[in-house]
């Protein structure tokens, strides 16, 4: 018998249906089962404390790889052969791109009204793209200046507000301490970057006009390079980079007394380097003349399009992101300082983070404080990992005097177009 | 009749193998670099597949992070593949003379290292290549002497250093099998008319073996313009080695970091046609200056 492309077509069609008919993965009358993938640390302690709090949903958690680390292949793989898990972790920047590909899926008749009051706004609309919801942030991460205060107590420095402080910090530091520096300019930290031109006023991506409108090198972009590359060329910073031995030394070794990042990385650093407690506290990061800060880091969960159970995975995201328990969980599993996007829990990480390594410093109030300050209207673009990827090759190169920090930018937009065009998505270069 | 089944018989695993391992993913490519799944504005809608022309083509043209890809090679051919011929070539001679003692030690010695896949070779480099890990690198920091094998001008001719470890013996092995073929009548008649040593091997015996010249010429070249293996692990130690440093390197990065396979098969096949091209220009050069 010969199989007419009919009934291969009508088998093609039932085989899903007959699946759907039965909800996916559920024992009988046991839980829905959805399955969730992240890096993040406290996770485990997270998925524990949701499985234990009802009995309908049975999330399997799987610590994957950080994005950088091969998480994010992991995932782009697990989706192209369809099997991605349900529930996926994916940080601001790369949300657009699995957008695009189709591994995140839209979400916005899920994300209801309730959930949306408790959240952030401007965190939602880094998830929002052509007014569709991808995912749902889980931290907001406004970046704050780390620093030694045994340091500056000891020698009289005060903390710099503005960034002219900051340079003439620098040079104090240099003049001072031959050995030390006040910070560094990590050559492999694409996202810092963008943050401190996200706070200058940058608009590296612009969707308004329907198209992907990219400019890199844009005026305030121009001025945070040059401000750096000043900072390098006076020999004030030092300009490796961050993710690497010399950078642990630097910092273990008392040569570096101030970091900027995330606030997330209060956690990290107190994972890290235990013996500096006490000496460490936060303050906000110095500005230039408008009272306003850029994001690094932070993560969002996406649901991936080859979920069963979009409503279950949901559910558990919506806990996740809004319920105190989870970040208590989280927290108190003593490797977390996530800045939650819920408002109505910065009370509950307050309370479960355990302060002594800040010397009892509240520096949730301090993040609640400069989330407010996030400058509205940053847009993530479509090829993040490998546009600041190109930004990284180049700040290697300027780092070790060969080019310029402007230059590794232009050549971050002009490794991007490409990509965009072969993409098929309409696109316009902008200044640079 | 029986003459042609045989024939059919022995031939028919190369033809399934050429089948299987080049034409159908060579057609693919081709096939993937004219069609993609697009979404119109923003990207967000459906996806569809359309024929898109040119354009991934055009798109890994007007990327100067893939042109500079095919300059490093470029460049890394020009360093590599003289060096590597007359490495090996002097080496065979200097074997066949008769000057080197214990010649199958010698051989033995220069071929092993053809013997470590080339993975292995990488991370043997790398470790030698890497400050704090390399004794070399120690040595020489007790003699006073600051050495960087992963610095942002020494990154190629280290690479070229491991290709170099890695295939001369396996060369010097053709060469030394050629020059076996030499007649020796025409070697004693240029003994006869007063030729020394080094004459006979540079104006006897070395035009003599030609052939294999061009030969291990054409198979380096292509071998050398797939560079990916040995900038990818030593990538790892410096940030001299971006993601896209080879043009194998872009291909890859292309496909599995920005899981763009349009410009993935589009660069392929321009890897391909360049590769093709540059054989068989060296060929018709050869065999010009042959004729």
């Amino acid at each position: 018998m010969r199989l007419s492309r009919r009934t291969l077509l009508a088998a093609g069609l039932t085989a899903p249906l007959a699946a759907c008919s039965t909800p996916q993965r559920r024992g009988a009358g046991g839980p829905v089962e959805i399955t969730f993938w992240s890096a993040l640390r406290g996770s485990q302690q997270v998925v524990d404390a949701f499985n234990s709090s009802q009995n309908r949903i049975r999330v399997v958690f799987q610590q994957i790889p950080s994005g950088g680390q091969g998480g994010y292949a992991k995932l782009s793989n697990a989706a192209r052969a369809g099997n991605a898990p349900d529930i996926a972790t994916i940080e601001y920047p790369q949300v657009p791109g699995y957008a695009i590909d189709g591994v995140a899926r839209d979400i916005t008749d899920l994300v209801t009204d309730r959930l949306k009051q408790k959240l952030l706004p401007q965190a939602l609309k880094l998830t929002t793209f052509d007014d569709r919801v991808f995912s749902v942030p889980l931290d907001v991460e406004p970046m704050v200046l780390h620093y030694r205060a045994d340091l500056f107590e000891a020698n009289g420095f005060e903390l710099p507000a503005t960034w002219d402080e900051f340079a003439e910090l620098a040079r104090t530091v240099k003049s001072r301490f031959p050995d030390r520096k006040l910070a560094i300019f990590p050559t492999d930290g694409g996202t810092q970057f963008a943050c401190y031109a996200w706070q200058a006023g940058a608009q590296w991506f612009d969707t308004s006009g329907g198209r992907w409108r990219v400019s890199l090198a844009d005026e305030p972009t121009r001025k945070v390079a040059t401000y750096w590359q000043g900072l390098i060329d006076e020999d004030l910073v030092f300009s490796n980079a961050s993710d690497s031995k010399q950078h642990d030394a630097q910092i273990g070794q008392d040569r570096v007394i101030t970091r900027l990042s995330g606030a997330w990385d209060a956690g990290a650093q107190m994972r890290a380097r235990p013996a500096q407690k006490g000496r460490w506290r936060i303050a906000p990061m110095p500005v230039w003349d408008e009272q306003v800060v850029g994001t690094h880091g932070g993560s969002t969960f996406a649901i991936t399009k080859d979920s069963a159970e979009p409503e279950a995975a949901m559910e558990f995201i919506e806990w996740q992101c809004t319920h105190p328990d989870a970040l208590t969980a989280r927290l108190k599993s003593g490797t977390s300082s996530q800045y939650p996007v819920a408002p109505g829990l910065v009370e509950a990480g307050a309370k479960a983070f355990p302060g002594e390594y800040y010397g009892g410093q509240d520096i949730y109030r301090l993040f609640r404080q400069e989330a407010d300050k996030i400058r509205d209207g940053w847009v993530w673009g479509p090829r993040m990992t490998a546009t600041l990827k190109v930004m990284q090759d180049g700040f290697a190169k300027a780092g070790a005097g060969a080019g310029t920090l402007i230059e590794a930018v232009r050549e971050a937009q002009s490794g991007t177009m490409p990509d965009l065009l072969a993409l098929g998505l309409s696109i316009e270069e902008g200044s640079r | 009749m029986k003459g042609k089944l045989a024939c059919a018989v022995l031939m028919a695993p190369f033809f399934l193998l050429l089948i299987t391992v080049f034409l159908i993913p060579t057609g693919t490519a081709v096939w993937l670099s004219f069609f993609a799944a697009d979404q119109p504005g923003l990207g967000f809608g459906p996806e569809s597949t359309v024929f898109v022309g040119l354009r991934s083509y055009g798109a890994v043209l007007s990327d100067p992070t893939f042109l500079g890809s095919l300059l490093t090679v470029v460049l890394y051919c020009l360093l590599y593949i003289p060096l590597m011929v007359a490495g090996a070539l002097t080496l065979a001679l200097l074997l066949d003379s008769g000057v080197a003692k214990l010649r199958s030690w010698a051989q033995m010695s220069l071929y092993l290292p053809h013997a470590v896949p080339g993975i292995i070779a990488a991370l043997i480099w790398l470790y030698l290549y890497t400050p704090g890990l390399s004794p070399i690198i120690d040595l020489f920091a007790k003699a006073d002497i600051q050495i960087s094998f992963l610095g942002i001008d020494t990154v190629l001719p280290s690479i070229v250093n491991i290709a170099l470890w890695s295939n001369l013996g396996y060369n010097m092995v053709i060469f030394y099998a050629a020059l076996q073929a030499v007649p020796r009548e025409v070697l004693e008649a240029s003994v006869v008319d007063g030729a020394g040593p080094v004459k006979q091997a540079l104006r006897i015996k070395a035009p003599l073996v030609r052939g294999a010249i061009v030969t291990v010429g054409i198979f380096t070249l292509i071998w050398a313009l797939q560079l990916f293996t040995e900038p990818v692990l030593l990538s790892q130690s410096t940030p001299m080695i971006s993601a896209r440093f080879s043009p194998s390197m872009y291909i890859f990065d292309a496909a599995f970091t920005r899981n763009n396979y349009g410009l993935a098969a589009a660069a392929s096949v321009i890897l391909l046609a360049f590769t093709v091209a540059l054989s068989y220009g060296v060929t018709r050069w050869t065999n010009r200056k042959a004729a």
